[in-house]
């Protein structure tokens, strides 16, 4: 399964929406993660979290091609006079063509098992997923359990974070959930 | 700093280094660079681009140093960096990044593995500089894996890659403004002092990256549009992409038609010193002069001969993803498929009774979105989480998604008598054409549909 293949099936198992280029590249990275398909998406750690080039480029050239529709959202202003936009996609007509053939795979199967199971943990928001993205990045990085409040400590300290009360505990719980983390006494575990 | 260690450079102004440095570049390694061309045959087009790797490198040098100066970087680092940015262009070969294709298709695939991103280029700069005893005279073995592991970007040296290899580096800083000066045009023209003197570090616990200051975004939009402008005018100039698709056929087919042993050997990449021996004493023009002596009735002579005397290819068709109503069609033109473009190859010289049939090239050209790289750059600001450049770029984060794109192109051996046959012929090209593509693109799509035990692919 190439990049194109793997966003086209991403998209499709989600119903054929995604809301926010944040949300899209967390989904992708889990997905990634949870189905083992690997088509060479190249997540790096960025600021912000997982990031790949691959997946914007992907999309990018999905939409170009009419596979993809590219809304934009407007929602008011940030407090420095910035416009703040959200990029919504959906899957076209034409896009929704080329899947028939797609679906029967194997691969298409494990993305479409890990949107479910992603579902069924509470479908996350881009919020919640950047969180548990970076908490399994920050886990995954140290290589040994941590207790949520040690998550909090080095996702502040190290990524000037501001996390919401409540949310770690979220994303704790949806790494649980989907399988990547476990509970290791009062830490948890990758 | 002595005036023995000064160089004139036409773009920077003086270029200072240290004796080490210097013993590098005296090197015959290094001098080697003299003779690759920056820009493969694009003097074909810009008469002035007879520029090389050789005074580029210099270049990216001499802006490494000044961004390591910017940002304070420990003296170690500092000169770690310098290195890393003069090396970094050691292993090119002849014709440069025209060749890789080449390179990637004929190393010995058991030996060596690419990684996703990797160009066999790098890895034979990582040889270079592991094994080449006249450098080992200047760099002591534990500065060379530091200067390779800053090539390469691995763990530990993210600031110093971003500034040799990075959305910002030294070498893009470097070529935007080289190429422009010696092609004679103003497209990469940028504030290179502003953009140095906006550059800052960021650290987190982590890592250091290379951000920039709010005040800096001006230059760095400036940067980016220098870029998109050297891409569509330059580097994708009509005559330049035909001209790397002729260098690229030509190698391949005096490899796999003519079976020339010594092209074979020069782009079979094994890992071997004994490889390494011989990759580093080809240069553009001895390849050049080599490739001519082969026998007349050689594919690779006829075509090198085609270039040297400037009878080009011609653009036969040249459309984008809106020419294609069907989306399987779109798919198969626009997703790289090589078996649909080598079938839609041999079509078009069978239809069209091209007596050169290897020199139909079908050839697929991306225009990335202009800010691609840079989008993820931080811009920092004191008291102020760090943002994403697009998010703060009012004319990026407006027009960025409107710049990629693609375009399917044709290029054939054909000649027009005049404008009035090339416009009606055209016409012909462009309108028979599209027909194949549709006939073709169903044809391999029952196929793949209805081949027993086959792989379901979209394409």
């Amino acid at each position: 399964m190439n990049a194109i293949q793997f966003v086209l099936a991403l998209f499709d198992a989600s119903g054929g929406r995604l809301q926010g280029r944040t949300l899209l590249q967390k989904k992708a990275y889990f997905v990634s993660l949870l189905s083992g398909v690997d088509p060479g998406l190249d997540f790096n750690a960025h600021y912000y979290g997982p990031y790949s080039a691959v997946v914007d480029s992907t999309v990018a050239q999905l939409k170009n091609l009419g596979f993809l529709g590219e809304g934009c959202m407007g929602y008011g202003v940030s407090s420095d006079g910035f416009e703040l936009q959200r990029y919504d996609y959906t899957l076209t007509a034409d896009g929704q063509k080329l899947l028939a053939a797609l679906r029967a795979s194997p691969e298409y199967r494990s993305v479409a098992s890990a949107v479910s199971k992603i579902k069924k943990a509470g479908d996350p928001g881009y919020v919640e997923l950047s969180i548990a993205a970076k908490t399994y990045f920050i886990l995954d990085k140290r290589g040994k359990p941590m207790s949520p409040s040690e998550i909090r400590r080095e996702a502040e300290k190290s990524f000037n974070w501001t996390i919401q009360p409540g949310s770690l505990e979220r994303a704790v719980k949806f790494l649980q959930q989907v399988d990547l983390t476990e509970d290791a006494g009062q830490e948890q575990a990758v | 700093m002595s005036s023995e260690l000064e160089i004139r450079d036409p773009v920077h102004g003086f270029i200072f280094r240290e004796p080490t440095e210097q013993g590098i570049i005296d090197t015959s390694i290094f001098q080697r660079l003299r003779r690759l061309r920056q820009l493969a045959l694009a003097y074909l087009v810009y008469p002035g681009a007879v520029h090389t790797r050789f005074e580029h490198s210099l270049g990216a040098f001499h802006v490494a140093c000044r961004v390591a100066k910017q940002l304070h970087l420990p003296a170690e680092e500092e000169r770690l960096v310098r290195l890393a940015a003069l090396l970094h262009d050691i292993g090119h070969g002849p014709f440069s990044h025209v060749s890789e294709d080449v390179l990637k298709k004929h190393s010995n695939k058991e030996k060596i593995k690419l990684g996703q991103k990797q160009q066999v280029h790098e890895l034979i700069t990582a040889q270079i500089l592991r094994s080449n005893d006249e450098l080992g005279q200047w760099i002591l073995e534990k500065d060379r894996a530091k200067i390779i592991g800053i090539i390469e970007g691995q763990s530990g040296y993210s600031i110093l890659h971003d500034i040799v290899s990075g959305p910002l580096d030294a070498d893009k800083q470097d070529y935007l403004l080289r190429d422009s000066h010696f092609c004679g045009v103003r497209y990469g023209i940028y504030d290179i002092d502003f953009l140095i003197g906006s550059l800052r570090l960021h650290a987190d616990a982590d890592d250091k990256y290379l951000a920039i200051s709010r005040n800096g975004i001006y230059a760095l939009e400036q940067f980016v549009l220098a870029k998109y402008y050297m891409k569509t005018q330059v580097y994708h100039h009509r005559i330049r992409l035909i001209t790397d698709q002729m260098i690229e056929r030509a190698i391949f087919l005096g490899i796999e038609k003519d079976g020339i042993g010594w092209l074979r050997d020069l782009y079979a990449y094994d890992g071997t010193e004994e490889y390494l021996k011989n990759y580093v004493s080809w240069t553009d023009d001895r390849l050049i002069t080599k490739i001519l002596e082969e026998p007349a009735g050689t594919r690779v002579n006829s075509i090198f001969r085609r270039l040297v005397e400037r009878r080009l290819l011609k653009c036969i068709l040249n459309v984008n993803q809106n020419d294609f109503a069907d989306p399987a069609a779109r798919m198969m033109v626009f997703a790289e498929s090589d078996k649909f473009h080598t079938a839609l190859e041999g079509m078009i010289a069978d239809h069209f009774k091209i007596d050169e049939k290897d020199l139909v090239i079908c050839k697929l050209v991306t225009f990335p979105s202009a800010v691609k790289t840079e989008s993820q750059v931080l811009v920092v600001e004191p008291g102020r989480n760090p943002s994403h450049f697009l998010q703060e770029s009012v004319l990026f984060g407006a027009v960025n998604q409107a710049i990629l794109e693609q375009r399917f192109q044709v290029y054939a051996p054909v000649t027009y008598r005049d404008e009035r046959d090339k416009n009606k012929r055209s016409r012909e090209f462009r309108e028979e054409i599209l027909g194949m593509i549709g006939k073709l693109s169903e044809q391999q799509g029952s196929e793949s549909q209805s081949g027993p035990g086959q792989e379901l692919r979209i394409v």
